[in-house]
């Protein structure tokens, strides 16, 4: 029915190796950004964009995630521990040198890079599961820091206050306003994420995953690559905490704890490992679930049950249906959201016929 | 004997006693490990919920305790085949992170069944013990440590001789080797699956009880479930003896860092200088100290 | 592939349709609205499934004996699992309802909403946990702690053993058990300052969250360091493990006195009854018991419905203290439309109806709190219970110590 790929021709190589070479991949793509950059800032309540700016923050962090776990092969349960150290290194540039938030962006990215690169150091030795725990042993360790060192963390509370990003004259405050800065970002790591995988970095990444022994011996320098993933993988994380910390306007350690860790892990895992949409869509549904599953008991189970009994099951109900939804998704559809796509996208490519 | 002196031998006795019940719950991850190569993230949400259907049965229905008992085990037992029949079967074959993630998400379900159904007030687990310790020279050792570490013991050494010696066992074995010549040789591989998800669910049961006891039975318990990584890894993810000896090594770690490092860092060293030695070790011994090599080949 | 067309289809209906039944937004004519944050499935589920069905109670009898001025009471409640990130969206899910004042429930999620309050112009509480520097209303002006701030509960637990010990402290060995969190170590500041002026040695204890496990730290305090009194500040499980803890290595309880949030019948059920937990003492900000003229008219209100009491009301620590929330909640509310002459209130009026609050004590159950445009605290009132035959007794009333020496840290927090 949709004949993509028929009457497409490329006379140059640039042409040939843009991101989306197909008119219709064009087309979705301009018909995406205007939904999510006109049409849904101008016609959606204060709330609704607030849970967007919660959604996009994730998608960053779900898109570093997936490329150390995802292309690269290393699970990594340390993800939150990275954003936290992103997040406070750019509070404390903010409040003690009156940075802009350019400068602190960048060297919170840069900061959590480094650390990554250093937790990312067992990954020569260790391999699978050990070193998935061997992260989670990075994450409480650099929590433990945080915690404890008052240059860092800002005294007992372990709270920095930050002042809310200005651009120019423009103070952003609102969350209509911040939808806008965070978007930007998203649409800077997608881009990013799309060419990275596509480099030379990427096939690298993914000749680790793969096999990495057979990678080493036709000459590809393993150890480096991997300390790029967990430093790449790590920078994402480290942006993903400033920005939360300026959509906040604080920043705390303890939002990001280990269970932030295990809920990305959830995302990319929902959403397909190794694949950008995946990402983006495993983000989307991680943040969203809890908020819908709520709404939807608010809006029906006043029908069935005394209202107290329903504050009470309402947050139960939302854990039990998590992780049942996890176990749907893994048993249904084990490569992801993604693969549900490419699916449905597949049989519209050839319909009506077979194949 | 002088204060210090008696001090390090109290925490000596306390890493050692903690250390074999934490081996207690390692065990059950160990077990399931070696027999299907899963994953079980959700070891802890196990113990919380056998300790509940143990404290129900006392509290709800007034059993007396070995009855009680009886009822944790065979429904655990059940749970374990129940649980394998339903979810794991369809991820047979599917890559190691599907599963942890499959247990990531049966630790959610499990933690939201207690509260919704029971309720999420703390429930007591009396065992017939006193709360008065025994005093063996400068040693205060609880009873219900001593019951934790003899039980932890007993059942390590039963499923260490059952690995090794029973006709099952080394069934088992050749069913985590390698699936498709087991069941070439004529091995149901989806009963061992079975059997080994039930012998979990045996281990969480008495885990829960000893726990459940000491902590109380509510949300936290499941909480427990996270000081089983080190141990494992440092013991090696298919290892029983492994299990014992991570246990030990992590209790009095633990132990340690509370009673030396904590007083100059400012505390809060507990729960991560096992994971530092966890690191220190793998680097030294990639699978941990008896895991079982994986040999990769191209 | 129909199959998952089909699923796709339900999914899509059914958002769209969720999105459509959601209730109007604002406060309609007659209705004031009250966002009430809680804590049901997290680590703190001890206190939160009790605490918030005491202000819901709370809210269902003011509105059944008229409302406040005409007005009827709203309480939108949304769990957040003591996350921040659902906390962050609850905040502007009620502000989109209107909401015109929250109470807030967890102290990193005050922290995480305190400039968000004070730039909506929301007035938020945050009773009896952080940020304790929020006691000064100039500095924190839309932040409201209503009850004993953590440097208050600090400093009325160091009058508390001075007593017990005998009227002086020099010379003795207090230890200091608490989280190793923010919320934890936000005390030990003050508790130092106090060391210092009355002559005692203090050593801090701390437990990792989540705190199932504290046996090295127990021992150390009982056998090495061999305190004369110990102060906890544990909350959610933890309280109960200490109980037990201090037990088995043969440390009386009544060297010990338990902050706010590990003083509860849920706390003591936990570590096996009254019975195990024989001689501890804790400290409330709320009234202890159920012999108060206002649990009395819940009760009837629930009786003319021909419902039992609620289930929760038995456990009347965190219940009384679900119940002075809302109690001041509504104070508050009703303080502000009287000085709006009856009219629609905001979040501004709001805040000015707290600030009015003084003599409000609701036959006992809440401390003579004097909340004014500087202090938000009300005074830093506690009273201390004692675990003794079976149930809670009253050991003091509503006392606070050391104003200066807190007060004293109040400026200089503010001056940071």
């Amino acid at each position: 029915m949709i004949q993509r790929e028929c009457g497409v021709l490329k006379t140059s190589y640039e042409a040939d190796m843009a991101l989306y070479p197909l008119p219709i991949a064009r087309w979705t793509v301009a018909a995406l950004a205007v939904i999510f950059f006109v049409v849904l800032p101008l016609t959606l309540h204060e709330y609704y964009l607030s849970i967007g700016n919660l959604v996009w923050i994730a998608v960053i962090g779900a898109l570093g995630l997936n490329i150390l776990v995802g292309y690269t092969g290393q699970v990594s349960i340390g993800h939150g521990a990275f954003m936290s150290v992103g997040a406070y290194t750019a509070a404390n540039l903010a409040t003690r040198l009156d940075s802009p938030w350019p400068v602190n962006l960048l060297a919170g990215g840069l900061m959590a890079a480094a650390v990554g690169a250093v937790v990312g150091i067992p990954s020569l030795r260790i391999k699978g599961l050990y070193l998935a725990i061997a992260t989670l042993a990075g994450q409480l360790i650099i929590e433990w820091i945080i915690n404890h060192v008052t240059f860092i963390s800002g005294g007992v509370q372990a709270s920095i206050e930050v002042a809310r990003p200005r651009l120019g004259p423009i103070v952003l405050s609102s969350q209509r306003q911040m939808y806008f800065f965070l978007l930007f970002f998203v649409v800077l790591a997608i881009v990013g994420t799309l060419n990275l995988v596509r480099s030379r970095i990427g096939r690298a990444f993914i000749a680790i995953r793969d096999q990495d022994i057979a990678a080493e011996i036709i000459g590809v320098n393993i150890f480096r690559y991997k300390l790029l993933a967990f430093a790449i993988s790590s920078f994402y994380a480290g942006v993903t905490g400033v920005l939360y910390t300026y959509f906040l306007g604080i920043a705390n350690y303890e939002q990001f704890q280990i269970n932030v860790s295990i809920d990305y892990l959830a995302m990319i895992i929902i959403g397909g490992l190794g694949s950008v949409l995946g990402s983006v869509l495993g983000a989307m549904f991680v943040t969203l679930l809890p908020i819908v599953i709520r709404l939807g008991m608010e809006a029906f189970g006043g029908v069935f049950l005394a209202p107290q009994t329903v504050l009470n099951l309402i947050p139960n109900l939302r854990l039990m249906m998590f992780g049942a939804l996890i176990i749907f998704f893994l048993v249904v559809e084990p490569e992801g959201l993604n693969r549900l796509w490419r699916n449905i996208r597949n049989y519209f490519r050839i319909w009506p016929f077979a194949y | 004997m002088s204060d210090a002196l008696s001090f390090f031998f109290l925490l000596m006795s306390n890493g050692v006693m903690i250390g074999l019940m934490y081996s207690l719950i390692a065990l059950g991850f160990v077990l399931v490990y070696k027999a299907t190569d899963a994953v079980n993230f959700a070891q802890g949400e196990f113990v919380m919920i056998a300790a509940l259907a143990v404290a129900l049965s006392m509290l709800a229905a007034g059993a007396p305790l070995w009855v009680a008992i009886l009822v944790g085990i065979a429904g655990m037992i059940m749970f374990g085949f129940a649980l394998e029949r339903v979810v794991l079967r369809k991820l047979i074959g599917r890559p190691v992170i599907a599963v942890v993630m499959a247990t990531i998400g049966l630790a959610s379900i499990l933690r939201g069944v207690g509260p919704t159904f029971f309720g999420a007030g703390t429930k007591n687990l009396a065992l017939p013990i006193s709360d008065e310790p025994f005093v063996i020279g400068p040693l205060f050792i609880p009873p219900i440590q001593v019951l934790g570490a003899t039980v932890s013991v007993v059942f390590i050494g039963a499923f260490g001789w059952f690995f090794l010696k029973s006709r099952k066992g080394i069934a088992m074995r050749a069913v985590a080797d390698n699936q498709q010549v087991a069941m070439a040789m004529g091995i149901n591989v989806q009963r061992y699956f079975g059997l080994a998800w039930a012998m979990t669910g045996i281990v969480s049961a008495l885990g829960g009880i000893i726990w459940g006891s000491m902590l109380g039975v509510d949300v936290n318990l499941a909480l427990v479930g996270f000081k089983v990584f080190p141990v494992v890894i440092l013991g090696g993810l298919d290892s029983i003896p492994g299990a014992i000896i991570g246990g030990l090594i992590v209790g009095l770690v633990e132990n340690v860092a509370a009673g030396y490092v904590d007083p100059y860092v400012g505390g809060g060293t507990k729960d991560f200088a096992p994971y530092v030695l966890m690191i220190l070790a793998l680097m030294i011994r990639p699978y941990g100290i008896f895991g079982k090599r994986i040999i990769e080949r191209i | 592939m129909r199959f998952y067309l089909a699923i796709l289809t339900t999914l899509m209906l059914a958002g769209g349709g969720l999105f459509g039944t959601l209730p109007a937004t604002a406060q309609s004519k007659g209705e004031v609205v009250i966002g009430l944050q809680c804590d049901r499935t997290g680590a703190t589920q001890i206190v939160g499934t009790v605490l918030c069905p005491g202000f819901h109670d709370y809210i269902a009898l003011v509105n059944s004996k008229g409302g406040v001025e005409g007005y009827t009471i709203k309480a939108l409640e949304i769990d957040h699992e003591y996350k921040v990130p659902p906390a962050v969206e609850s905040y502007e899910r009620h502000k989109k309802e209107g909401a015109v004042t929250m109470a807030i429930y967890g102290t990193p999620h005050i922290y995480a909403l305190a400039a968000k309050l004070t730039e909506d112009r929301i007035p938020g509480t945050s009773p009896g946990f952080g940020s304790a520097a929020a006691a000064d209303g100039i500095r924190y002006p839309y932040i409201f702690p209503i009850a004993a701030t953590y440097w208050s509960q600090g400093a009325a637990a160091v009058d508390f053993v001075k007593k017990q010990l005998g009227g002086s402290l020099k010379g003795k060995k207090i230890a200091f058990i608490f989280y190793d969190n923010p919320a934890g170590r936000e005390p030990i500041e003050v508790l130092e300052d106090l060391a210092k002026i009355e002559g005692f040695e203090l050593k801090q204890f701390a437990v990792p969250p989540p705190g199932v496990e504290m046996g090295a730290q127990v021992l150390d305090i009982a056998q090495r360091f061999r305190a004369d009194f110990v102060i906890g500040h544990l909350f959610g499980g933890a309280p109960a493990v200490s109980i037990k803890e201090f037990k088995r290595v043969g440390y009386p309880l009544r060297k010990f006195v338990s902050f706010v949030w590990g003083s509860a019948e849920a706390n003591i059920d936990a570590a096996g009854g009254f019975g195990v937990a024989e001689g501890y003492y804790t400290m409330q900000f709320a009234g202890v018991g159920q012999d108060y003229p206002v649990l009395n008219e819940i009760r009837e209100m629930y009786k003319k419905q021909g419902k039992p009491a609620p289930k929760e009301m038995a456990s009347t620590v965190f219940y009384n203290r679900g119940v002075l929330i809302g109690a001041l909640h509504v104070e508050a509310i009703r303080n502000a439309i009287k000085l709006k002459g009856g009219g629609k209130i905001t979040g501004v009026d709001a805040k000015a109806g707290f600030e009015k609050i003084s003599n409000f004590t609701l036959g006992g159950l809440v401390p003579p709190l004097k909340i004014t445009a500087t202090d938000h605290e009300g005074g830093g009132l506690v009273q201390i219970w004692q675990v003794k035959g079976g149930k809670f007794e009253k050991v003091t009333d509503w006392y606070s110590a050391y104003p200066d020496v807190v007060a004293k840290h109040i400026k200089a927090a503010a001056a940071k």
